[in-house]
């Protein structure tokens, strides 16, 4: 994909790897510590940690190549490691996966240099970074976009304001669309790597429906990048958002798989009488064996060396569809678990609702399926 | 057997299901063609080939009685009762004089008494196969249909409503078959079962939606398709009552089995 793949180590074989991952993590316990109580700062705090430890033993370096750090090997390495995360519920897998969407862009887009330095302190879990792409007058229609770059000089000068930006309030860095051309379309959008602690960044955090207030708002006011800080060249800013969405819906995806997974486990626990209700559990079991199946195709795929494309839209539509599906089974089987108490159960359910928005919504996905898998013209 | 050969091998296929009467006629040609020793030989990459080209073709013949046969180790050839949905049995005959009462006109099924129990994990993935071809000769149909009529001065595949139908049932079949391609034991052939029914129930709802009036006429080819996918869904098991089914072994466990790993 990138100069970094180039002669990249190949890596233990899965098996090996997810065998000494296993007596590693057996050993060494990151589960949350005693002070741990859910709200987003400890959430954060103990992704942190999850990530130094691994990074430290090595596991979280497998998959990514040499020169950021890491210790070659297929991606397929970096799903069992966060197969493995979620499956024993050390950190949320939302969270843990954003180095899967932002460090294949890096790699692909930013000059080397930049790469080498900075890709690192996110695997190694020094830093958060964030995506900045969504604006508020630009949610689905992306590249309608017009927060706005100016050259001047050495620097770029962003002047607009991002939206629903995930981790913003804990984020060091931010890859941010831009418009820098006169096109008002797809060809005026360059993408930036933003420091957020340079001068003219406002973030104000949002509160969100299921009280994981995760995402902020970002004003950007004469903000002063330096031109080294593009990624790609000026205009591969749509490009770049392409590309980085398969990297979302692959190796993320058999990540959420298997933290659902854990989460239909636990309503079968939780559930009084499981056998009577085996209708709506074999149910949610199909939509989420279905979509790990798909999920398990498309990293074949990957590990074939194939170029994921808008076929990633279906393993987009079944997740997002399993997912809510379980959420909603959860609610019928163990009735006013979500309404009465406040527990676990209520967040994620609530949180569910929005897998049908993010990352593309649900419509859009359908749209895409219909004009470039079923070839069915425009609209 | 390789890509290459596959192609082959269905290629002739595709051709003799479409050039032979569906029926005895065609369980002999295939016979002919082969199809006991590569059921023999290979049996998912057989089963796979046979059964989904027979639902993209439209063809049909008794072979299931086969892929049972051979799961019970028994000699191939002959008709044996079956589980169909409901508790009920059936017969999927090889007589030339059979006729049956099915739904879909063309297939000699018998209500027979309850048989002797039948081993189920290969004969629900060549069902399976079956419900994924004839959910894609729908969507072939309906794709084909919304390209070239138009109303209200712009072709039907320009309306929203229509290219999400169609987009639904795309992804319900290849979630079915990443099911199918990696079923290989008893519960994971059943929910390649229930998703491949679930699938091409799904296809049939909205393929029928988008074909209007025409889809409706016996002239179309739609019906058969429609018709077929009934048929096939109750047979060996519904995909209601195979998702209930998976249910309860969840229940009894306690846990959810991963069944496809890394
Ligand atoms: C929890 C969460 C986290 C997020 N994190 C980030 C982040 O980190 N970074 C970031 O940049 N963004 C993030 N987002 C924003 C997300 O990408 C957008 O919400 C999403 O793209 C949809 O945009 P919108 O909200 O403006 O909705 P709109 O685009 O206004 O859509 C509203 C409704 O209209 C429908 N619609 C729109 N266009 C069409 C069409 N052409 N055909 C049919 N229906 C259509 C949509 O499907 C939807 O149902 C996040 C959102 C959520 C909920």
């Amino acid at each position: 994909m990138t100069v970094f793949s180039r002669g990249m180590a190949p890596g233990p074989p899965a098996d090996t790897y997810r065998s000494g991952l296993r007596a590693w993590l057996d050993e060494h316990d990151l589960s949350p510590g005693a002070g741990y109580d859910g709200s987003l700062d400890a959430q954060v705090a103990q992704l942190d940690r999850v990530r130094r430890e691994l990074w430290d033993a090595g596991w979280m370096r497998y998959g990514w190549p040499e020169a950021v750090g890491g210790r070659g090997g297929p991606s397929a390495l970096r799903a069992v490691l966060g197969e493995e995360v979620a499956a024993r519920e050390l950190a949320e897998p939302g969270l843990y996966s954003m180095v899967e969407v932002l460090v294949p862009t890096l790699l692909s887009y930013a000059p080397p240099a930049l790469a080498t330095a900075m890709v690192p302190r996110l695997l190694s879990g020094q830093e958060q970074w964030c995506q900045g792409f969504s604006e508020p007058g630009s949610g689905s229609d992306l590249a309608s976009l017009t927060t706005r770059a100016v050259r001047d000089g050495d620097t770029w000068v962003i002047n607009g304001q991002k939206v629903w930006t995930s981790l913003a309030q804990y984020a060091a860095r931010c890859v941010l669309l831009a418009r820098t051309g006169p096109d008002p379309g797809h060809a005026g959008i360059s993408a930036f790597f933003l420091d957020m602690d340079t001068p003219g960044v406002t973030v104000r955090p949002l509160r969100t429906m299921h009280g994981v207030d995760e995402f902020a708002e970002v004003f950007l006011d004469d903000v002063r990048i330096p031109a080294d800080r593009i990624l790609g060249r000026p205009g591969d800013g749509w490009r770049l958002a392409m590309d980085l969405l398969p990297h979302e819906r692959s190796t993320c995806f058999w990540h959420r798989v298997a933290h659902l997974y854990t989460r239909l486990d636990r309503l079968l626990d939780d559930a009084a009488a499981p056998g009577d209700e085996a209708a709506a559990l074999g149910e949610a079991y199909l939509a989420l064996h279905t979509v790990r199946c798909r999920s398990l195709t498309t990293q074949h795929r990957l590990a074939d060396g194939a170029r994921l494309g808008p076929e990633t839209s279906v393993d987009k539509i079944l997740l997002a569809t399993a997912e809510q599906q379980l959420l909603d089974t959860v609610r019928d089987v163990l009735p006013g678990a979500v309404e009465l108490h406040d527990s676990a159960w209520r967040t994620e359910y609530l949180y569910s609702r929005a897998a049908t928005i993010y990352g593309g919504t649900a419509e859009v996905q359908r749209n895409i399926v219909a004009r470039r898998l079923l070839g069915l013209g425009k609209e | 057997m390789d890509a290459e050969e596959r192609e082959l091998l269905e290629e002739t296929l595709r051709k003799t299901m479409t050039a032979t009467p569906s029926g005895g006629g065609l369980d002999a040609a295939l016979t002919e063609l082969g199809w006991p020793d590569m059921l023999a030989e290979e049996p998912s990459a057989a089963i796979r080939a046979v059964f989904r080209l027979l639902g993209e073709t439209g063809a049909h013949a008794p072979l299931v009685n086969d892929v049972l046969l051979y799961e019970m180790g028994r000699p191939l050839g002959g008709a044996l009762p079956m589980p169909y949905a409901g508790g009920k049995w059936v017969e999927w005959s090889r007589e030339a004089s059979v006729t049956g009462t099915a739904v879909d006109p063309g297939l000699p099924l018998l209500s027979v008494a309850e048989g002797a129990p039948v081993p189920l994990t290969l004969g629900r993935q060549a069902l399976a196969w079956w419900l994924l071809g004839t959910g894609h000769a729908m969507l072939a149909l309906a794709r084909r249909h919304v390209l070239d009529r138009h109303q209200f001065g712009r072709p039907l595949a320009s309306f929203q409503a229509l290219r999400h139908r169609l987009a639904e049932t795309l992804v319900a079949l290849e979630g079915a078959e990443a099911t199918l391609v990696h079923a290989d034991g008893e519960l994971s052939s059943l929910l390649a079962k229930a998703a491949a029914g679930r699938a091409a129930l799904t296809a049939a709802r909205h393929c029928q939606q988008a074909l209007g009036g025409l889809g409706f006429t016996a002239e179309h080819p739609l019906h058969r398709h429609v018709k077929r996918t009934l048929v096939l869904d109750g047979l060996l098991g519904s995909t209601r009552e195979l998702t209930r089914e998976a249910g309860r072994v969840l229940a009894a466990r306690g846990a959810a089995p991963r069944l496809v790993h890394l």
